[in-house]
């Protein structure tokens, strides 16, 4: 099932390297990366911190260029699918507009698309019930937790019907429980969207979690240095955390940390 | 009942601070015997006695006061945020502009009046002006501000939706822009009053500050007047103020201050 999924390219990368010049040196924070995402695939950019997996989400989103390699979205450049409002992106701030109600937040991506009012609405509520927050419709974003405006930060971002949803280490900034019940909410959200999901995460139990793969890039330049299959059924439930299938993928992907260094 | 609570210090303060005028005022009267005592600080009681009497008239020119000064408010925010506008949108437009703007509020207001007078040749006008004159330079700087302060990732969320410029500035940049705009206007609108009453005093026919001057020549036989007038017009500024800070309650209700509930964050 998963084979046949992997059968039409979202996203595609072919050697793709983003160097910066700072004063002196030139700092190469991605070097020669070459992927293909599937349609309807949930990949990680699992990596520590300075491997570039920022950059590479940035780069598919079209907020930053690369130097030098071919990018094709869709069949299209990146810049082309961002005008074609393909992109949902949660970042890993919430970065919520204050002067908006919870439910104005979520239909600011619909008012930037022309969708008409009632439909925005009626779009909007369906989000909130989805992300279990449609109480809090009214709120304002001071008044959430750091969990709940994440949660409505997720629920913009498929207010514009994405194509392809990208996230940013978005639990980075939670505790680890409200991490994993987070991390089962997505799953929950994403089995009734099923868009193409790229995730980045410095934590391989949520990389392993939630992908079907995981893109592990290295350090210092960053390169993809392994791309491990995530054989887990779906649903996942929180019981396959402690399964033996679980840690043994958690062991491979260490492992190949230690290859690549 | 907390209301209240809080109520009574500043009702004994304002009442403990009258009762030091009204002690120093007598001190300096019948004690010091000091030269035109009443002039250097009346005694309080007749001051707002006077308040009473012509309460009429002092409320008709201030009136008048008010109104250009609310007029060249207008005027001078108005500028203010076009100006704010155009510099944020052009760095070339800012560069341009900024020098002069500062220059501008290095010009003596007092030396600057009687120019505007002799251009506009209209007492009412001239107010206007130097009112919007003063107003416009702290509402454009602050507002400037409030405009850049949106954060990176405001933008490229703006940015990842392909909005479009119009867009990002009406939906981002101008809504992030408020508390700015608003802390520029609330520095501006008492500003605003004592510019026009400035103007009032180099020679107007109505008018808070005309009041003021002429009570001023008549001596001391006027003294309660002219303190009469001094006051009304720090009222003035003080609703002046008043009004643009209910205004912001209105128009910017999201900032930290005005939040009620929730807010753990």
């Amino acid at each position: 099932m998963e084979a046949a999924a992997r059968i039409i390219p979202e996203i595609q990368l072919e050697h793709v390297t983003m160097e910066y010049a700072s004063d002196a040196s030139r700092v190469t924070a991605l070097q020669n990366v070459s992927l293909t995402i599937a349609k309807g695939e949930f990949v990680s950019l699992l990596g520590p911190s300075g491997c570039g997996k920022t950059t590479l989400l940035r780069i598919m989103a079209d907020l930053a260029q690369p130097t030098s390699g071919e990018l094709k979205v869709a069949g299209k450049s990146a810049r082309e699918a961002r005008l074609a409002q393909k992109y949902g992106i949660v970042f890993q701030n919430p970065v919520l507009y204050d002067w908006r109600s919870v439910k104005a937040n979520i239909t600011l991506p619909m008012e930037l698309k022309g969708v008409p009012r009632a439909e925005r609405n009626r779009k909007a509520m369906e989000l909130l019930d989805l992300v279990g927050l449609a109480k809090f419709a009214h709120h304002y974003p001071w008044q959430l937790s750091g969990g709940m405006q994440q949660r409505v930060a997720i629920a913009r971002a498929l207010a514009m019907e994405p194509e392809i949803l990208l996230m940013d280490e978005p639990f980075s900034a939670l505790d680890e429980f409200n991490r994993e019940r987070l991390n089962e909410e997505l799953l929950t959200i994403w089995s009734k969207v099923r868009n193409t999901v790229v995730f980045v995460t410095h934590s391989i139990p949520e990389a392993i979690f939630l992908s079907d793969r995981v893109f592990v890039l290295s350090p210092h330049p960053g390169r993809l240095s392994a791309v491990v299959d995530i054989p887990l059924p779906r649903p996942r439930t929180k019981e396959m955390r402690n399964s033996e299938e679980f840690f043994r993928l958690i062991a491979r992907i260490r492992d190949s940390f230690e290859e690549g260094v | 009942m907390k209301a209240q609570g809080r109520q009574v210090p500043v009702l004994v303060w304002g009442a403990a601070l009258l009762m030091l005028w009204e002690a120093v005022s007598w001190f300096l009267l019948e004690w010091a015997e000091v030269p035109m005592a009443q002039s250097k600080l009346p005694y309080i009681h007749k001051v707002l006695a006077t308040f009473g009497t012509y309460g009429g008239v002092l409320a008709a020119e201030s009136r008048i006061t008010f109104a250009n000064a609310a007029g060249g408010f207008f005027l001078g925010a108005a500028a203010g945020a076009l100006l704010a506008v155009l510099m944020s949108a052009s760095k070339w437009a800012e560069r341009l502009a900024f020098p002069y703007a500062v220059a501008s509020q290095m010009i003596p207001i007092l030396g600057l009046a009687p120019i505007v007078f002799g251009i506009v040749r209209d007492e009412e006008a001239a107010r206007m002006l130097i009112a919007a004159y003063i107003t416009f330079f702290p509402v454009a700087l602050n507002m400037l501000r409030g405009l850049k302060s949106v954060s990176p990732a405001a933008l490229e969320l703006m940015r990842a939706c392909a909005a479009s410029p119009w867009s990002v500035y009406w939906k981002l940049r101008f809504p992030a822009s408020l508390p700015g705009l608003f802390s520029g206007l609330k520095i501006a609108a008492p500003l605003a009053v004592t510019g026009a009453i400035l103007v009032e005093l180099m020679g107007a026919s109505r008018g808070i500050g005309v009041m003021m001057l002429r009570n001023l020549y008549y001596g001391p036989s006027h003294v309660y007047m002219f303190w009469s007038t001094v006051i009304v017009g720090a009222l003035l500024g003080i609703a002046s103020y008043a009004i643009v800070s209910g205004l912001e309650r209105i128009a910017a209700p999201w900032q930290p201050e005005f939040r009620t509930k929730g807010g753990g964050r």
